[in-house]
């Protein structure tokens, strides 16, 4: 054996080359076979390369970066609106054709420069559309705008005349006349909201305008016309679309009391600092199941609600307080306020990880509470509870409703968060495009790919819901889609301190492969370059030899 | 050590609670083997305060003070079991106070003598967490050598940082406890603790008085902040914004009357649940991968097998692939050696 590789090892058979004892000549073909043998080591090195490579390469699942910068860019030129409609209903004795269409133009207007500046988003920005239905009982007329829309206002199906009673008598009443009108979704898209001028003589008061708690109000009394167009555009601008705010207050969403997954947790806790001297108790479920489960119902479309409570003991205050006579009452100055909640003792923490944190200060009868509750609740929110300029805007009366909110408000507040979701969910996907982009080597998983891609998808469904004028649904669809965004950007994977570098990858393979190949590679060029030489000098002598012969 | 727990006791003084504190000890000194007083750790050689004694709240102690953690921490990306008092659940309103203090250098500070937290790293969390509304205002305070470089990369607004020393500079310890046998305090938080000693929680001593409390003779060093990133001016600041409780408190101005005892209309009262809707990710994934296999539509055979190989490119895992590949190479190999011989 050791013979033959040393015969093989010999590039010139000692036969061969005797013959002629010439160095550049010989008779024999070159062997192939450590030329192969060299060849196909190459060979296996180069077709191993591709298994290698794919073998170490990251895993990035593909994430839609052209639809995420195209939803951005076109939730940033024009905010989200959602369409609301308006109608004017008059109840006087002669139904006026003209007057109606005028009545109708000279509210647009009216509305056109309320809403003149920036529109909030949350408003009905520039989508909105008036009519006006003038029913003198007899007869019937509506504005040119209005007209053929099944859901307006239906002449002769309200009945006043056994009117006595007091402001709830008359919503139910103009609600029941309007049922149809507010569910119903026509053309245009959105919800319908009314305000019935009767016109009657009211003794003394002058004129009432009152707030209903469905999408309603209504103004008793004598007015003049232009009295009428302003109270009406006033009370469409500024209550039912913007909610009672300033333009200027409502764009600033700050603390916006839903977590970013779209879900509130109100906990509610009993302390008893003492129990040895007296051991308190209360009955929180039936209350719960009354007063809270239509305000959680009510909020569902915006906010997933859990409600938990719990009777801790043992919790003393870290505040001192002092008897004060008059009031018959312990009393906590106003500086204390902030340091009440001893965290130290008070073990408050809710029992799931709630994602946002707000804490709403009780002290005190159970349903007195839970009605100051709903009023802190609405005010994080944004929504006031007593309406003290009300006087001013000359609305007598604001109606409450068991629901907590009133429907109204409810749109306003879909409308409010279905677009501050929208917006955030976009700013979200953007923020996680770019540093995805930036970070070339770090692995995204499938999960995060179909976060973002469910996201879009809810926010295309959010988008077109806004658009035909579903408010709820679209609250829902952005809520969600806001959820997946962030669930996506705070995936725990992606920490740009565990991506590994390209200089990392190298630093980990070229120890092997550097030398190895190199030789391998010299060793075929070698062996390449030596049978050529072999090859030139085989065919110079058979050359030789044909010419010799 | 003793450092963070003298700062963490004074800030807990000015009315920070617990909840709104995390606190992250490498905790090696206070039950180690040499401390000749188990279980107390002293700021002061006088050992007039055990700072380890009472009401003491460590979030994240020994093996998890880790750089991974400490980003998670100020990105918010946790796992999803971390409990509630682990995450910083800030908004956009919050001020965030985050001191750091240790062994450092050049851009980098020193983790657990094992690992680094660069300069860039911080401030990619900091953008971060400023792209999600995680803070309105942030103060970082850096005890360490060198501490100014470790926020020289920082680029986002609101954030206004204070190192004890500058690039080239040591910053050095107040003074040496030869009862315990370390240093027991570092001197720029010494003066630190110095000038809280003086103020209460109702105190509106201004960040001014306290950026210019530092004497860089005393201190041996040069206290070097950064306020080129935040807006309001340093005078106007009360240190309670930052070192103290600040709470907004608004008034509810009425109770909302709307409610009798009994409704009148029956609601029931559902829970929603969020599983369905989590679960729905999975399943949409086996759907997804059935369609986008029947979309293709066979032209040729060579394309045919090509795509047949493509697919059980994708379905199978790495470790199978290597496997075939190892395996063909090693074919490959033993034919060309069997030709050789």
């Amino acid at each position: 054996m050791a013979e033959d590789s040393g015969a093989a090892l010999n590039p010139c058979p000692p036969s061969a080359a005797a013959a002629d004892g010439d160095s550049t000549r010989r008779t024999a073909r070159p062997g192939t076979k450590r030329l192969l043998l060299t060849l196909s080591v190459l060979l296996s090195f180069l077709s191993g390369l591709p298994f290698l490579l794919k073998s170490t390469e990251i895993y990035r699942s593909p994430l839609p970066f052209r639809s995420i910068d195209s939803l951005s860019s076109r939730l940033q030129s024009d905010h989200p609106t959602l369409p609301c409609r308006f109608q004017a209903v008059l109840l006087r004795p002669d139904a006026d054709r003209f007057l109606a269409d005028r009545l109708g133009s000279l509210i647009s207007e009216d509305l056109v420069k309320r809403t003149s500046n920036d529109p909030v988003s949350g408003g009905c920005g520039k989508n909105f559309s008036v009519s006006v239905t003038i029913d003198s009982g007899a007869g019937c007329v509506r504005s040119s705008v209005g007209a053929g829309d099944a859901c307006l206002w239906r002449c002769g199906v309200a009945d006043f005349s056994g009117l006595g009673g007091g402001d709830e008598d008359v919503d139910e009443l103009l609600d029941s006349a309007l049922r149809e009108g507010s569910e119903c979704l026509g053309s245009g898209g959105g919800r319908v909201y009314t305000v019935v001028v009767i016109e009657r003589d009211v003794a003394g008061e002058g004129v009432q305008v009152v707030v209903g708690k469905h999408r309603h109000a209504w103004l008793v009394g004598k007015v003049s016309e232009p009295e009428a167009v302003s109270m009406i555009g006033k009370i469409f601008v500024e209550i039912f679309m913007n909610g009672g705010k300033k333009a200027g207050e409502i764009g600033k969403a700050e603390f916006m009391p839903v977590g970013a997954d779209g879900s509130v947790v109100l906990s509610f806790s009993l302390l008893n600092a003492d129990p040895s001297d007296w051991v308190y108790n209360w009955e929180f479920q039936k209350i719960e199941k009354i007063m809270l489960a239509p305000v959680v119902e009510a909020l569902a479309p915006i906010a997933n609600i859990t409600v938990e409570s719990q009777v801790l003991y043992h919790t003393p205050k870290s505040s001192i307080s002092y008897w004060d006579k008059k009031l018959g009452s312990y009393i906590f100055t106003m500086r204390d306020l902030p340091f009440f909640v001893n965290s130290n003792e008070w073990h408050l923490d809710t029992s799931i990880t709630a994602a946002g944190q707000s804490k709403v200060l009780q002290f005190v009868e159970l349903q007195k509470i839970f009605q100051v509750f709903i009023g802190q609740l609405r005010l994080l929110f944004g929504l006031r509870s007593n309406y003290l300029d009300a006087t001013e805007m000359g609305i007598s009366r604001f109606l409450n409703s068991e629901r907590g909110f009133t429907e109204w408000e409810l749109d306003l507040l879909y409308r409010h968060h279905t677009c501050f979701n929208l917006l955030s969910c976009a700013t979200t996907l953007e923020s996680l495009s770019k540093l995805v982009q930036s970070l070339p080597r770090m692995i995204i998983m499938d999960e995060i790919g179909k976060q973002v891609k469910f996201s879009l998808e809810a926010a295309s469904l959010a988008l077109r819901n806004a658009s035909l004028g579903i408010y709820d649904a679209s609250a829902v669809s952005a809520r969600k889609a806001r959820a997946l965004a962030e669930d996506a950007f705070f995936h725990p994977s992606i920490m740009s301190i565990s991506y590994s570098s390209i200089e990392h990858y190298f630093a980990i393979y070229m120890p092997f492969f550097a030398p190895v190949s190199l030789h391998v590679l010299l060793a075929a060029i070698k062996e390449l370059k030596r049978y050529k030489r072999e090859r030139a000098k085989y065919l110079t002598s058979a050359d030789q030899a044909r010419a010799a012969s | 050590m003793a450092n963070t727990l003298s700062l963490y006791r004074t800030v807990k003084r000015l009315g920070i609670p617990d909840e709104r504190i995390i606190l992250m000890l490498a905790d090696d000194m206070a039950c180690n083997a040499r401390n000749n007083y188990p279980a107390q750790v002293f700021n002061n050689e006088n050992h007039q305060l055990n700072l380890y004694g009472d009401n003491v709240e460590v979030d994240y102690r020994g093996y998890e003070v880790t750089v991974e953690n400490f980003l998670r921490v100020l990105t918010g990306r946790h796992e999803s079991a971390v409990p509630r008092s682990k995450r910083l659940l800030s908004d956009e309103g919050s001020h965030i106070l985050l001191y750091m203090t240790g062994h450092g250098g050049d851009e980098f500070l020193k983790f657990q003598d094992s690992e680094e937290l660069q300069s860039h790293d911080l401030a990619d969390a900091v953008k971060q967490m400023k792209e999600k509304h995680r803070f309105k205002e942030l103060l970082i305070m850096v005890d360490t050598c060198q501490a100014a470089t470790l926020f020289s990369q920082l680029q986002s607004p609101g954030v206004l940082a204070i190192g004890s020393s500058m690039k080239g500079e040591n910053s050095y310890s107040h003074h040496l406890d030869s009862d315990v046998g370390v240093s027991v305090v570092d001197r720029f938080t010494f003066y630190t603790l110095a000038f809280f000693e003086k103020l209460n929680m109702y105190s509106n001593a201004s960040l001014n008085s306290l950026f210019n409390s530092y004497n860089p003779s005393l201190l041996m060093s040069t206290a070097y902040y950064r306020m080129d990133l935040y807006q309001r001016p340093l005078s106007e600041v009360p240190v309670t914004n930052f070192f103290g409780s600040v709470m907004k408190t608004i008034h509810t101005d009425s109770a909302y009357t709307g409610f009798s005892a009994e409704p009148k209309i029956k609601v029931p009262y559902v829970l929603e649940d969020n599983e369905a809707d989590r679960m729905m990710l999975e399943r949409e994934a086996e759907e997804d991968k059935i369609y986008s296999q029947d979309k293709k539509v066979g032209s040729c055979s060579f394309h045919a097998w090509l795509r047949h190989f493509q697919e059980r490119l994708e379905d199978e895992n790495a470790d199978t692939l290597v496997k075939y590949g190892f395996g063909t190479m090693i074919l490959l190999l033993a034919a060309s050696t069997w030709l050789s011989l």
